[in-house]
């Protein structure tokens, strides 16, 4: 009804298991990676292996087709408009007037191409395991101040009661004879202002409540705060932040410290 | 040692110019279920929020006068240490449930007070078994129904375990069935676990079935005060501030103007159908068949 | 209590609902084929506890959701064919909450918002605004920002930007959520008024001593279908039924009830029915 779509599905899978941090680290280093390979070979294995951990993540077909729906649209287009834009490539394949197309234009276009879908691969695999709470914990725990990571959680925690309240304003509106893309300048403005300012005051009051709210619950109480839920590390986490950690290192000293072609 | 004792408050909200309170006196003892009625405006959600100190040191306006909860004089005290004396509870659901998931929300008082970590863990348990939200930990609050939302809301206060309950309106949002649990769930803190509760209410059939004694406000003021039998058996004392008196009240009122010698005075269904049939219908003919 | 008179209902239908059901995004099937006709003068009370389709029910009557499978005709004329804005020329749809509505800097801005959507000339408009502010008793605020008022006024100034537009049907979702005892008879009395002018009035609530005071008709809803559709006497008689449908019965109804056996009707609506009907059965019994 709102139009936000949490990505995350509860499910028991080594990837929901693994310590948010692990997650979070792992998922820096790996579109890093994305972005220093360049041959096609190892970017192919690297796709191969998003596709392995999003199969280990038991992603649902559904969230997946919907959140890569958009990758692919944004794939097919580099794939078909890098060549004409790159021509600067040997082995010329076709030439129409102005259009050249090579064939390391192709190449580059497809490597390009597979490349965003390694990195939209690995963010979503993130959102697909990990719950808003973890992710936000995680983040606390890796040195975010405890109330920026509260504000967060509270912005993420609110933004489906936010969106059903835009709804029920809009359809207020609508109930009175407004219609929201009718109409000169003046009145669409007036129109928009219909829902800005019901929404605006409900959000300021919600907020207002809010702060009470926290008050009461002994926020900000002291200092030495403890958790109930505590993060632990356990070895199949160093093992996995250990082999990414490696695979990245490697590559990174291979290609930019002793020029490997990778 | 009194659980709530406000001597001669009044309190005016910033930018108004008008006393929200206007004198108050009021003593609560340890373990009494009291109800505050009166109708909107009348100050009582007021009273509610100068009992944790949210006014005025939130909540800002001048004050007068002096409130004590559990002998501490509240005006040197944050809100969040008063947390441990006083649990609050709002009429919105919907704003006072602010954490991803139902265990973080009843967690997070306790967390802020630096509870050691097992100890936090057999309050989450305690509480929300006690409010019957065992099983839901995981959940989100955004999920659950009003009634839900609001036993959610209590034990969220009960984790810092707090010696009084504060409920300002918590039924207001709920529908018949939301309100009744949430009652329950008050009447058996009252009595297994001799909480004291402060709630406030426009309605007074709760107030009369579950609560030891009943304050009425108007204006700013404590009008009258009395058990919910004084209230049974005088409903026009709930009329003169603006609030309904229940309907077995009312049923016992017009009986008794219109039955000679009747004394009639209900305070629940079965007491009301066993004095009618006794003194009304049991020797008409063919009764009982 | 407020005197139960009521506009007397027609044979007209304003409203036809047939085989209505409605899924939403989710796959929650929140209607399961709903069967309702509306008629003119109606003051129909829908009941239910939260969930059960009440709502969503009323949100189908002026296009604010459309139908999943079934049709909707209003005053004669599919709702499929029509636009919200041209259905609220007939249905006025006053939400839950005006705090979602209020958006003027003065009263009577607010309620001129309505018929000012809908094309009428400013005599027209004029005309209806100031109909509605005497309607809803607003002459002494018409100037001040609704945002200032209490909860109480700010309801009445919502329901006022609703009948500026000059509704045959007025849809009330629980308009006397938050109000006092005060407040909830004033309003009531001036729905009762709407009604009396030949309005239809649909009225959302889960208050069952509102239905005793004021509807000639209840619909009561449970998970989706209508499981009772009678006056309201009928509803106050099936006390099991109220209670599956997750309703409070109210006290009375309890007592008389209880009473049954000795003679007392089990359709007793008020404290002073139930009154007059014992000091009847004591009477006979001499």
């Amino acid at each position: 009804m709102t139009g936000f779509v949490d990505l995350f599905t509860e499910a028991n899978s080594a990837l929901h298991r693994m310590d948010p941090r692990v997650k979070i680290v792992a998922v820096i280093l790996l579109s890093l990676l994305a972005l220093i390979l360049s041959e096609l070979a190892y970017l192919l294995a690297l796709a191969a292996f998003m596709v392995l951990l999003l199969l280990i993540g038991r992603a649902s077909l559904s969230k997946t087709m919907f959140a890569f729906s958009y990758v692919f649209r944004v794939m097919i287009l580099i794939v078909v408009l890098w060549p004409i834009f790159d021509p600067s490539g040997a082995t010329v394949l076709l030439e129409l007037g102005p259009v050249k197309i090579t064939w390391e234009g192709v190449l580059d276009g497809l490597g390009t191409a597979i490349r965003v879908f390694c990195l939209a691969a690995v963010w979503y695999i993130l959102m697909f395991t990990t719950s808003q709470r973890d992710l936000v914990r995680a983040l606390v725990k890796l040195g975010l101040r405890f109330d920026f990571g509260l504000s967060l959680a509270i912005s993420l925690r609110f933004l489906p009661t936010f969106g059903a309240t835009v709804e029920s304003i809009k359809d207020a509106q609508r109930a009175r004879g407004m219609e929201l893309d009718k109409g000169g300048v003046a009145k669409r403005a007036r129109n928009y202002l219909a829902v800005l300012v019901p929404t605006t005051v409900t959000a300021l009051k919600t907020a207002d409540m809010l702060s009470l709210a926290l008050q009461s619950r002994a926020y900000g109480a002291r200092a030495d705060r403890t958790y109930l839920r505590e993060l632990s590390m356990r070895p199949a986490d160093y093992v996995a932040l250990a082999a990414v950690a490696v695979v990245f290192a490697l590559s990174f000293v291979g290609r930019y410290l002793l020029s490997v072609p990778l | 040692m009194k659980a709530l004792s406000m001597r001669d408050v009044r309190f005016m909200y910033e930018g108004s110019d008008r006393w929200a309170l206007d004198g108050i006196s009021v003593e609560i003892e340890k373990g009494e279920f009291v109800s505050v009625l009166g109708s909107n405006l009348s100050g009582k959600s007021t009273l509610c929020m100068l009992t944790n100190g949210l006014a005025p040191h939130t909540l800002k306006g001048k004050m007068e006068g002096r409130v004590e909860v559990f002998g501490k004089d509240t005006s040197g005290l944050s809100v969040a240490e008063l947390a441990t004396s006083v649990g609050m509870v709002f009429q919105e659901p919907d704003s006072q449930l602010f954490c991803m998931s139902v265990e973080e929300e009843v967690a997070f008082g306790p967390e802020n007070l630096a509870v050691p970590r097992d100890e936090i863990r057999a309050r989450v348990d305690w509480a929300l078994g006690l409010v019957g939200m065992r099983g839901y930990n995981d959940r989100s609050p955004f999920s659950l129904s009003g009634g839900q939302k609001q036993r959610v809301a209590i034990a969220a206060a009960l984790s810092m375990r707090p010696e009084m309950l504060v409920l300002d309106e918590p039924a207001y949002a709920l529908d018949p069935l939301g309100r009744l649990e949430l009652y329950s769930v008050l009447r058996e803190l009252r009595q297994d676990y001799g909480m004291t509760i402060v709630i406030a209410e426009r309605d007074s059939e709760e107030a009369i079935a579950f609560s030891d004694r009943i304050v009425l406000m108007k204006g700013g003021r404590i009008v009258d005060s009395g058990t919910p039998k004084d209230f049974a058996r005088e409903p026009n004392r709930l009329r003169t501030v603006g609030v309904v008196p229940t309907q077995l009240s009312e049923i016992s009122e017009m009986l008794n103007a219109r039955i000679k010698g009747g004394n009639f005075q209900f305070l629940r269904v079965e007491e009301a159908s066993k004095a009618i049939i006794e003194n009304c219908l049991a020797s008409r003919a063919g009764g009982a068949r | 209590m407020i005197p139960r008179t009521h506009s007397i209902p027609s044979e007209e239908r304003v409203i036809s609902v047939r085989n209505l059901k409605f899924v939403y995004d989710g796959g929650v099937e929140a209607l399961k084929g709903i069967n309702l006709d509306i008629k003119k003068g109606e003051f129909l009370a829908i009941v239910g506890g939260n969930g059960s389709g009440k709502t969503t029910l009323a949100k189908n009557f002026n296009g604010l959701l459309r139908p999943s499978h079934g049709t909707v005709t209003v005053m004669n004329r599919p709702a499929a064919s029509q636009t919200v804005a041209e259905l609220s020329r007939v249905i006025g749809y006053a939400f839950q909450n005006p705090d979602h509505q209020l958006f003027c800097s003065s009263v009577e801005e607010e309620v001129r918002f309505g018929p000012a959507n809908l094309g009428y000339s400013d005599e027209e408009v004029k005309r209806k605004v100031e109909h509605a502010i005497e309607t809803m008793d607003l002459q002494s605020l018409r100037g001040l920002p609704p945002f200032s008022l209490r909860l109480g006024e700010r309801r009445r100034v919502s329901i006022a930007s609703v009948i500026a537009m000059d509704p045959q049907i007025i849809v009330l979702d629980e308009p006397t959520t938050g109000l006092d005892a005060g407040e909830t008879k004033v309003l009531m009395e001036k729905i009762s008024h709407l009604n009396r002018e030949g309005r239809t009035i649909v009225l959302i609530t889960h208050d069952m001593r509102l239905v005793a005071e004021s509807s000639s008709r209840v619909v009561v809803m449970s998970d989706g279908r209508i499981v009772l559709d009678s006056d309201p006497r009928g509803a106050f008689a099936d006390i099991d039924l109220l209670r599956n449908c997750s309703l409070v019965p109210p006290p009375v109804m309890l007592l008389a009830h209880s009473l049954a056996k000795y003679g007392i009707p089990k359709d007793i609506m008020s404290p002073q029915e139930l009154v007059l009907r014992i000091v009847l059965e004591k009477g006979g019994a001499r």
